[in-house]
């Protein structure tokens, strides 16, 4: 488990898709903390979400599952230390990117994204193992989150999203509803990694 | 030791592969034959966990893949055309496979060496050449130092001293005991290579046998020019012999060389041409698969 953390962390740092995507996330982070805790709270979410999808399911685009597979053939223990590598790196991206908040004094709402941000991140893990493929997964989820979400829900309604930025908001029940959602993800996820790797 | 027990695999209602059955053996080298969609393929990925078989059974030293405690420590593949995502350097993507496996950093920078790839180390393999690919596909499976090696068409994408390397290196793999299983289409490369033959069309195994065994099994025949073509077909026809001709020589099918020789000089024919002919690799494969 451990030597799959340390590859799946290295892969993220190594590339610089990986490490330009953190950086840009942080720095647009800490700014967006200077002018508004909420919507800080709303890009940490997204930002942790497109990036754990994107290195998720880059494994499948660029066929490198098959070495992960290779070397971990338990593939529940691999989708386990993917989980746990993309909510570390969410966590040090809402950690580092939320200083401006802090700065303000809210946190409450710093505390609440912290929470919600590994569980966001976990949600955009099992998503790309169910979908393998980023760009229409990240596509669905915009098309989702303005259309269903937005739209008709107004983001109040009890959906991943919505969920989602209510509880990095503080409000703990929905908090338990994202979890759940991301609870549903993940089964989908245990189900989905099992599927043949066919050929390219 | 690769044992392959009855394996089948079907997809919906089309057999991908139906009872296939052969082993490869520690010391030699395996050749595994067959067109596309015939299922080399699947079983390797079989063989590999990464598809699951309907029924039978794929082993690798006597124990399914997913029960090996250290997989890229007992085999090593090659698969595809050289998987690596294109924005890590070549030492990016086997340090990635190290952490994987429990290699050491300078195994990995052996291995770039040994596969000839040190002076690419820092470039992106998405820049790389398909033989560097290839290359750095090999190095990815001998990170491990597994005994047991799988390569599914390792010689894509390799020009001729790239053939060669891998050649040796496979050879000289087998030559300390490894076990290795290796699939092409190019069977002329791969006649220089293999100690052993399985050959599969339509998803079944058709033969199972040593390469020597295989060219023995041929029918020998003989190609035979000589001062009076009639004369000698009578002779060789009054031996015993089938014989046809292509208009400029006799091909005799029943003799010997040796026989073919005497038999002329009794007749007194004078001989300009006697050659023993035996059919390749890819002829015996095509007319096994029946691609003919």
């Amino acid at each position: 488990m451990i030597g799959l953390l340390r590859s799946e962390l290295y892969r993220t740092f190594a590339l610089r898709s990986g490490w330009v995507s953190i950086g840009v996330t942080v720095a647009l982070g800490l700014t967006f903390g200077i002018f508004d805790t909420a919507f800080w709270s709303l890009f940490a979410g997204l930002g942790s979400f497109g990036l754990a999808v994107m290195l998720t399911a880059q494994h499948y685009q660029h066929r490198t599952a098959l070495l992960l597979f290779l070397g971990r053939p338990r593939r529940l223990l691999v989708l386990a230390a993917q989980c746990l590598s993309a909510a570390a790196v969410a966590t040090v991206i809402a950690v580092v990117s939320g200083l401006g908040v802090i700065n303000w004094g809210d946190l409450a709402e710093y505390r609440a994204t912290l929470a919600a941000v590994p569980l966001v991140a976990v949600f955009g893990v099992a998503t790309a193992s169910v979908l393998r493929r980023p760009l229409w997964l990240l596509g669905a989820a915009a098309g989702w989150v303005i259309f269903v979400e937005g739209l008709f829900g107004r983001l109040e309604s009890p959906l991943p999203f919505s969920a989602f930025l209510r509880a990095a908001a503080g409000d703990t029940h929905l908090l338990w509803v994202f979890a759940a959602w991301t609870g549903a993800a993940l089964l989908g996820a245990v189900i989905a990694i099992r599927r043949d790797l066919t050929g390219d | 030791m690769i044992e392959i027990r009855e394996l089948t695999k079907r997809y919906r209602r089309v057999a991908a592969i139906e009872d296939v059955t052969f082993g490869a053996a520690p010391g030699r080298v395996t050749g595994f034959l067959g067109l596309n969609g015939s299922g080399k393929t699947t079983t390797m990925r079989i063989l590999l966990a990464l598809a699951r078989a309907d029924s039978g059974a794929a082993l690798i030293n006597g124990r399914h893949y997913l029960k090996l405690r250290r997989p890229q420590r007992e085999i090593g593949a090659v698969l595809e055309q050289g998987i690596s995502h294109p924005g890590l350097t070549g030492r990016g993507h086997l340090t990635t496979q190290a952490l994987l496996c429990g290699a050491s950093r300078r195994r990995v920078d052996d291995l770039l060496e040994y596969v000839g790839l040190a002076g690419a180390a820092t470039t992106r393999t998405g820049d790389y050449s398909l033989g560097m690919r290839q290359r750095l596909a090999v190095a990815t499976a001998l990170l491990g130092e597994p005994p047991v090696l799988v390569l599914d068409e390792p010689a894509n994408g390799l020009d001729p001293s790239g053939m060669a390397w891998l050649r040796d290196l496979l050879r000289e793999h087998a030559g300390r005991g490894g076990t290795v299983l290796i699939s092409s289409h190019l069977l002329a490369e791969l006649e220089q290579l293999v100690d052993d033959v399985v050959i599969i069309a339509a998803g079944r195994v058709r033969l199972q046998t040593s390469l020597r065994e295989l060219e023995d099994a041929q029918t020998q025949r003989i190609r035979v020019r000589g001062g009076d073509h009639q004369l000698l077909r009578q002779a060789y026809a009054q031996a015993g012999a089938f014989v046809e001709t292509d208009g400029r020589a006799l091909l005799v099918e029943g003799l010997t060389a040796e026989d073919a020789g005497e038999i002329a000089l009794r007749a007194r024919v004078p001989l300009y041409e006697l050659v023993s002919e035996r059919p390749n690799l890819e002829q015996i494969f095509l007319s096994l698969a029946g691609a003919r």
